[in-house]
């Protein structure tokens, strides 16, 4: 018998293993993309989506409480902010003529 | 001459450092002072003895407000050591870009109205500043009672000045701080240490002592709050100051 409470426990799980992933891919890519702009595209992936993730599944741990709401006022600036600061990173390398890495071709 | 001076003298302050450090307790001695009482002093009675719901706060600043004070001398001194040096490094690079025009035109491509600030970014700083002042203010005044208190509070604050320095430009933020007002406000956390040092020293005859009776109970918490208002403004000064000189140069 599937009750409320496995639904919701599951929930939990996906969305707390999904935001796991995404730090770890985020890190690898971090480590491993060839130039500042790939890993600042991976690294702004975990702020994102990983902690998006994360604290989503944390609202659904608490469930409806006051500091639910705080977690939810959370969310809102990491997604607002970690957006904006890789697309603030990447613009400056921009213009400071930093040039993408290119395949060589062959 | 300058050098062995110099090195005789770092020799003579670090003798003692490191025969104080040899005294301490070996790491992880469960015979040591704060595994067998102090620990659980604190625990205990840190509440009502030191008049902060967070026991962090009591600990830093009423427990062992001295060493919060000098911590913040430190703080300050460094500040004084990083502007002299960024003032000699950039009156030299002036005197290095004069001679190289070619330097002194890439550096100005750099600021030239050509390449404003991004859109976003703009709309972002100017959206979440008024929400990043609230919590600043609200983790400096809260510091006694929940986690935070104005070293954490007063990095929110000089990490907003300089996200608005930054989007809205210099002209825009420096009237904020009043040049009369700036010297005081960087040397805001030792002033209000001695401040409430000395108001402790009246009230209780220890400097930075503070009163332990219920009736002086609010005296005592106006006094964690300032140091709180104190460390926050000069935190938030020095990294101010610090970002304004690095611009500069």
């Amino acid at each position: 018998m599937i009750g409320v409470g496995d639904i919701r426990f599951a929930t939990i799980v996906v969305l707390a293993a999904a935001g796991a992933a995404f730090f770890l891919l985020g890190t690898v890519g971090l480590l491993r993309l060839p130039d500042f702009f790939s890993r600042v595209h991976a690294a702004t992936k975990c702020d994102t989506v990983g902690a998006g993730l994360l604290l989503t599944a944390l609202i659904v741990l608490n469930g409806a409480e006051p500091s639910t709401a705080k977690i939810i006022v959370l969310a809102g600036l990491v997604l607002l902010s970690s957006p904006t600061t890789g697309h603030a990173l990447a613009r400056a390398a921009h213009r400071t003529g930093l040039v993408p890495w290119h395949a060589e071709e062959e | 001459m300058r050098r062995p001076i110099a090195i005789s003298l770092a020799f003579l302050a670090a003798v003692p450092l490191l025969a104080g450090v040899a005294g301490l307790p070996v790491h992880g001695d469960p015979s040591a002072p704060v595994h067998t009482h102090v620990s659980a002093r604190y625990i205990e009675h840190g509440v009502e003895e030191a008049g902060a719901s967070n026991l962090v706060t009591g600990v830093l600043l009423n427990y062992r407000g001295l060493d919060a004070a000098g911590e913040v001398t430190v703080i300050f001194t460094a500040l004084i050591a990083v502007l002299a040096v960024l003032t000699v490094a950039s009156t030299r690079d002036a005197d290095a870009s004069n001679h190289d025009g070619r330097v002194r035109r890439s550096d100005a491509d750099r600021r030239h109205p050509d390449h404003p600030v991004s859109p976003i970014v703009h709309f972002v700083v100017r959206l979440i500043a008024p929400f990043t002042a609230l919590y600043a203010a609200y983790v400096i005044l809260h510091g006694h009672v929940t986690p935070g208190g104005g070293f954490q509070g007063g990095a929110i604050l000089g990490g907003l000045f300089i996200a608005l320095t930054m989007v809205l430009g210099k002209e825009r933020t420096r009237p904020l701080v009043r040049p009369v007002l700036a010297p005081w406000m960087q040397g805001a956390a030792v002033l209000t240490f001695a401040a409430v040092g000395a108001v402790g020293a009246l009230l209780t005859g220890v400097y930075l002592g503070f009163p332990v009776d219920p009736s002086l109970r609010i005296v005592r918490d106006l006094m964690l709050i300032a140091l709180e208002v104190g460390i926050a403004l000069g935190g938030a000064a020095v990294l101010a100051m610090i970002f304004l000189q690095m611009e500069a140069s």
